[in-house]
């Protein structure tokens, strides 16, 4: 074929952002639901709840009514709001103070803890259930030192970037498959509130989030937070000068977006990229007109990059992140850009979506797998309505509430309804 | 009937499918997106038809007309959606087109709107295969195995998973022929998908029913050597149930591929000489 010959298409390079995020959120969903399989395979009644705050009000017994189920999951889901309100205005409050240092410090402790005990604990279920042989000396030294290269992956950001993508992901895991011990009532209300209070924290005026972005744009710094970040899509053929492949760096939109809340152990997992909030020329160093691409402009602009972010938060009960999309086109590129179709931004996304949307899934997982084929697509669609909102808007949005709403929406229509209508149609060999 | 056994099935099913994924599909971000897209519209459609016949299942009858009530609608539907994903398609088409103009690359290729269309199609398959095979599969990974009286000769996951890998071949490759027919006007390729759809969607519902497959047995096959045993499971064995269906649907399934190569080797053929003749008169 003449393919060498032939232009390359514009189909290439269109939507490779959205892919990029979209991957590691498949990734951590397909684990959570692996590991939530392997290891939980006795009823999803609530055998193994764990006393945490999120059933500080209520514990869920199988033989309650459903009516009092929903009541003491209501109650649950309540005190695990006001919580998370709590801690966020006291993040809000040491941001305010300039506590920074303290709370990146506090975030490395916390991904040590995550990784430390968490992947501890769960790693021996599975030597449990595999029954493998290996040793306490062995086990507790790779297990160090894996928590310690994950700490600092995620702390500094000179490791290579897969690593911190993996890790970050690891983490996500983790902590997702702690979430999934919860009872089940408890779980759903759980997710469906935090979706709630994502979007007021978020949207209102005196939500506590958007208190802390303008905060972060005001003072011109980043919030240390838990962010995982997709590899920016470099345009090789947009480079007219010399053989310097410029690494395209984000311009600074007015986006900005974090999200973050936090529990009381742990700290709050921020995601922010700190944007001007003025017009696009300012503050953003051009590097010559010959630079620009026909229509999309090449800007070097300051961004807030991972290192200043890596604050890992201890993400022991939630966190709640928003998304953040950074544009680099300019203006009169910005339907098309805006629908994330630009090639030269990258789009982060915090740690606690990554988490809640693998929550979802798994207790989907532990009703049966067409819920969880069902729910991973309305996440996934809920994930690409929010991007081009986002673009839309241009403003900070929260990534939460479409997504869970529609994964509790599906997941209910699925058990419901398409479950005895495929298994009929299925049993008696009808398909179409 | 063990994990090796499940995953097996799944392969089986999705093979092919995954092949074409990972050879065309995953190289451009956009088809991965089209693929996302229509697997979700697949299985809205089959939500809306789960809610309208809910209030009719389970079907305990064994006569013919409830199923093929419930064959019509359903296809009936997903070809209704597909016109509908046509139109997103033009408009998305023109979006692209525009996009394309402001960074000045080159328009979209007719082998690109054939691979949206391939993408597309492929995102179908895959709903099917997962849901009418993967999400059932869930015992199979387990000690035992499971049959069903209208097929008791093969375990009913292989049986789910052989229709699911024709089913997906024609899911995939109907959309192209669909697409292109709409795009060119052509009023066979327009009429392929749902007729092609509607038969062997038909072929795996009647041949099921007794009356079908005993009128079949008595008018074409062989007459049976041994008198009308009373139990269907011997009946199954020789003379029909999914014994004939399964070949049916994948002679189907190849009508589908061979019309598919077909009409890309011609179109690509006639926009090859349409090319050569610009390039001659210049």
């Amino acid at each position: 074929m003449d393919s060498n010959r032939k232009p390359k298409s514009v189909l290439d390079s269109v939507g490779e952002e959205i892919v990029r995020i979209i991957t590691p959120v498949s990734i951590c969903m397909l684990l959570v639901v692996i590991l939530v399989s392997v290891l939980n395979n006795d009823s999803d009644s609530s055998g193994s709840s764990f006393p945490s705050i999120a059933t500080y009000a209520y514990t869920e017994n199988s033989s309650d009514s459903n009516w009092d189920k929903l009541k003491g999951a209501l109650l649950n889901a309540l005190v695990f709001v006001v919580v998370v309100t709590a801690v966020t205005f006291l993040l809000v409050l040491l941001f305010y103070f300039r506590c920074t240092k303290f709370l990146k410090y506090y975030m490395g402790f916390s991904s040590f803890l995550v990784l430390g005990f968490m992947g501890g604990e769960i790693s021996l279920f599975l030597i449990g259930k595999f029954r493998v042989p290996i040793d306490c000396v062995t086990f507790g030294l790779s297990l160090f030192n894996f928590t310690v290269v994950g700490v600092l992956a995620v702390f500094m950001s000179k490791t290579a970037i897969i690593i911190t993508q993996g890790y970050l992901v690891v983490i996500g895991v983790l902590v997702a498959y702690w979430f999934t011990l919860l009872p089940e009532w408890t779980t759903w209300v759980l997710l469906v509130a935090m979706a709630l209070y994502d979007l007021a924290a978020v949207l209102l005026p005196g939500g506590p989030l958007r208190l802390l972005v303008e905060l972060a744009i005001s003072r011109d710094e980043d919030i240390p937070a838990l962010v995982y970040e997709a590899r920016p899509v470099i345009n090789p053929d947009s480079v007219p000068r010399g053989a310097v492949v410029q690494r395209r760096v984000w311009r600074e939109t007015r986006d900005n977006d974090l999200g973050s809340d936090e529990n009381l152990d742990s700290t709050s997992n921020l995601n922010s990229t700190v944007n001007s909030g003025l017009e696009s020329n300012s503050g953003l160093e051009r590097l010559g007109d010959e630079n620009e691409r026909n229509g999309v402009d090449v800007e070097d602009g300051q961004v807030s990059r991972a290192d200043s972010e890596l604050a890992a938060p201890l993400i022991q009960h939630r966190i709640n992140v928003r998304m953040n999309l950074q544009e680099g086109g300019s203006n009169d590129d910005f339907a098309l850009e805006g629908i994330g179709l630009g090639s030269s931004g990258a789009i982060k996304l915090g740690l606690g979506d990554f988490i809640f949307y693998s929550v979802l899934v798994a207790r989907a997982a532990m009703y049966d797998f067409m819920t969880v084929y069902a729910c991973y697509l309305a996440i996934i669609a809920g994930l690409g309505i929010t991007l081009m909102l986002l673009a839309f808007y241009q403003k900070a949005l929260p990534a939460l509430p479409v997504s869970v709403l529609l994964g509790v929406l599906f997941y209910l229509l699925t058990r419901l309804l398409l479950e005895t209508f495929v298994v009929q149609c299925s049993m008696n060999l009808l398909m179409f | 009937m063990t994990v090796g056994a499940g995953i097996g099935y799944a392969l089986l099913a999705l093979g092919p499918s995954l092949s074409l994924f990972i050879s065309v599909i995953s190289k451009k971000p956009f088809l991965i997106l089209t693929l996302l897209s229509s697997t979700l519209v697949w299985l809205m459609s089959l939500i809306v038809m789960s809610a309208l016949w809910r209030a009719f299942l389970p079907l305990k009858t064994a006569a013919w007309w409830p199923y093929t009530i419930l064959i019509l609608t359903s296809v009936g539907f997903q070809e209704g959606l597909r016109i509908l994903f046509w139109k997103v398609y033009k408009k998305l088409e023109d979006i692209l087109d525009a996009f394309a103009d402001r960074v000045s690359k080159p328009r979209l290729f007719m082998t690109d709107k054939m691979q949206i269309a391939l993408a597309g199609g492929l995102g179908h398959g895959v709903a099917h295969a997962v849901f009418f095979c993967l999400g059932l599969l869930t015992p199979a990974f387990g000690p035992a195995t499971y049959y069903v009286e209208k097929c008791s000769k093969i375990p009913f996951f292989l049986v789910s998973a052989i229709i699911a890998l024709a089913f997906s071949t024609i899911h995939t490759f109907s959309m192209v022929i669909a697409f292109s027919g709409y795009e060119e006007g052509n009023k066979v390729d327009k009429c392929f998908a749902p007729v092609v759809h509607l038969i062997a969607a038909m072929l795996q519902g009647r041949i099921q029913n007794r009356n079908c497959r005993d009128w079949l047995t008595f008018h074409f096959l062989i007459p049976q050597a041994v008198p009308d045993p009373p139990k269907e499971t011997l009946t199954n064995l020789a003379f029909g149930g999914c014994m004939i269906g399964i070949p049916l649907l994948y002679c189907v399934a190849i009508v589908t591929l061979v019309h598919c190569g077909k009409m890309a080797w011609r179109r690509l053929i006639e926009s090859r000489s349409r090319e050569g003749n610009l390039s001659n008169s210049q």
